[in-house]
């Protein structure tokens, strides 16, 4: 393979890079050369990088990942138990569709961030509260496209199963699940990003710990570069998450991933 | 003696979206005996395709009688299987775990349905393809994984939805052959619906012929072409009489309406 080719294959990796490269030096030559701004109210990449290296050295970033990952886990997980049985029972029973429909739809337009205190108050301000909101954002898209995978079910497949005397169960096992399941995987990236919106909400509300607070603390002292730390580490974790999440639904749905290339 | 599949006055309606109601049966009337190949053209629209379903035991039918093998059919069984036209494979499934479907649900032990699955892969030419996934298929091996799976349950009566018509024409004539070898060597009773007079009249021993909707038996013609039958047949003016026989009843069902 030639240099050329080699481009040519892989093209969306190093275009991606390069672009990446050319912002960064574009931002660190502006206010270096151009606007010389004071770093106290603006930073630059060589200012954060630095105070990247000083935090992965130390112990408070890991403290505070292992905080806010924690209540992150333990919300996710549950949006993970409780969204997906309910969207599926939706999509197939209409009675509890109509009957759970206005306040989902009720729930997933409004801005939920606006019930935070609400959450804080009831739940407090440790773990358990911060769970419960991200439990709350990352819910909807598990029930919503668990629910749209059930309706989208190919018919035929339905009456295949019944011609062979299959049962409820096998309805569900066989045909709902895995037909599904690609639905379900698309609804977690959408509720990672959620969910990280509600550990960090919580956190900038009411807390001592965690990668939120963090932020926010950097902030509110003028600590430019220790806050674009977290920011940049946020959404390093968001983009690995989600990433994830399409290989996920590359190996359960290929499938699927064979109709999108065609 | 009583025939193998009989049906006596079936009538059916179903109720549109518009809540009318539409009779999709009246009064049809079936007889087919243990092994035979029988064929059911007509019109579209005319319920042949929910003759099967009814047959299959997806649904109900209104008023008549149906019985297979003297027993009342209420809802699909073990005796029946169904090829559908748009195959209907789990695209999740290999083709292996697909053809086990049935026996699975049936509750068949694994090395069993494994050892099944594998003979009756072989017998529809898909050697090498066990591990494949249904959308690494032309449509014509799509429909062989089809018919495998209809066969691993072992049913008596074979059902076929107009199983070839999704597949292009030289992949249709080489699965109507093999079909038909498929069929000699497995005594299969089948029931075929197709809008082809042409694979009507090579593959069966009777070609039935629907009217209009509401749909109900027109004609019933004999099929007197000798077996086994090879495609070179097609080409002799005795099959070509034939297929104008067909078409001559055909016609005035479909002229009727006021198509072509």
């Amino acid at each position: 393979m030639t240099a050329r080719e080699y481009f040519a294959e892989h093209r969306r990796l190093w275009l991606g890079l390069c672009s990446v490269f050319f912002v960064v030096s574009a931002w660190e030559l502006v206010l270096t050369y151009i606007f010389p701004v004071n770093p106290f109210f603006f930073t630059k990449p060589s200012l954060i990088a630095a105070a990247f290296k000083e935090q992965i050295q130390g112990a408070k970033l890991w403290h505070d990942l292992a905080v806010s990952s924690q209540a992150f886990l333990w919300g996710f997980s549950f949006a993970v138990i409780v969204g997906i049985p309910v969207g599926l029972v939706m999509g197939w029973r209409r009675r509890v569709e109509y009957s759970l429909d206005p306040f989902l739809t009720a729930l997933y337009a409004s801005p939920l961030v606006a019930l935070a205190p609400l959450f804080i108050i009831v739940f407090g301000v440790g773990v358990l509260g911060k769970a419960a909101l991200v439990f709350l954002l990352s819910v909807f898209p598990f029930v919503f496209n668990a629910f749209a995978g059930v309706k989208s079910t190919d018919s035929l497949l339905i009456n295949v199963i019944r011609s062979f005397g299959g049962s409820e169960k096998d309805l569900y096992l066989k045909v709902i699940l895995p037909s599904t399941m690609p639905y379900i995987i698309a609804g977690a990236r959408l509720a990672i990003g959620r969910g990280l919106v509600g550990i960090i909400v919580g956190e900038f509300y009411a807390a001592s710990e965690g990668i939120g607070f963090a932020i926010t603390q950097a902030g509110d002292t003028y600590r430019l570069p220790d806050m674009f730390v977290g920011i940049i580490i946020l959404s390093l974790i968001a983009v690995v998450l989600t990433e994830l999440m399409r290989k996920l639904e590359m190996t359960v749905a290929p499938w699927k991933a064979s109709e999108e290339v065609r | 003696m009583a025939p193998f599949i009989q049906a006596q006055n079936l009538t059916l309606a179903f109720r549109s979206k518009n809540r009318e109601s539409v009779t999709a049966l009246t009064g049809l009337n079936l007889a087919v005996a243990k092994g035979e190949f029988v064929s059911i053209v007509g019109p579209s629209g005319c319920g042949k395709s929910t003759f099967l379903n009814v047959l299959l035991g997806l649904i109900k039918h209104d008023s008549g009688t149906l019985e297979l093998n003297g027993t009342p059919i209420t809802g699909p069984g073990q005796e029946r299987a169904m090829v559908f036209q748009e195959f209907g494979l789990l695209p999740w499934r290999t083709v292996a775990a697909n053809v086990e479907l049935g026996l699975e649900i049936k509750g068949t032990p694994a090395a069993e349905r494994a050892k099944h699955a594998a003979k009756l892969i072989n017998l529809v030419g898909l050697n090498g393809f066990e591990n494949h996934y249904p959308h690494e298929l032309s449509g014509g091996m799509k429909q062989r994984v089809g018919l495998a799976r209809a066969l691993a349950t072992e049913p008596e009566v074979l059902l076929m939805d107009e199983p070839f018509a999704a597949l292009d024409a030289q992949t249709r004539d080489l699965m109507q052959t093999e079909l038909l070898q498929i069929w000699e060597r497995t005594n299969k009773t089948v029931l075929f619906v197709t809008h082809s007079i042409e694979e009507a009249a090579y593959l069966s021993d009777r070609v039935i012929v629907m009217t209009a909707r509401p749909g109900r038996t027109k004609d019933v013609l004999q099929i007197k072409l000798p077996r086994p039958r090879e495609y070179e047949m097609r080409l002799t003016p005795e099959f070509n009489e034939i297929k104008l026989r067909i078409w001559e009843v055909l016609k005035e069902e479909l002229t009727s309406r006021g198509m072509p």
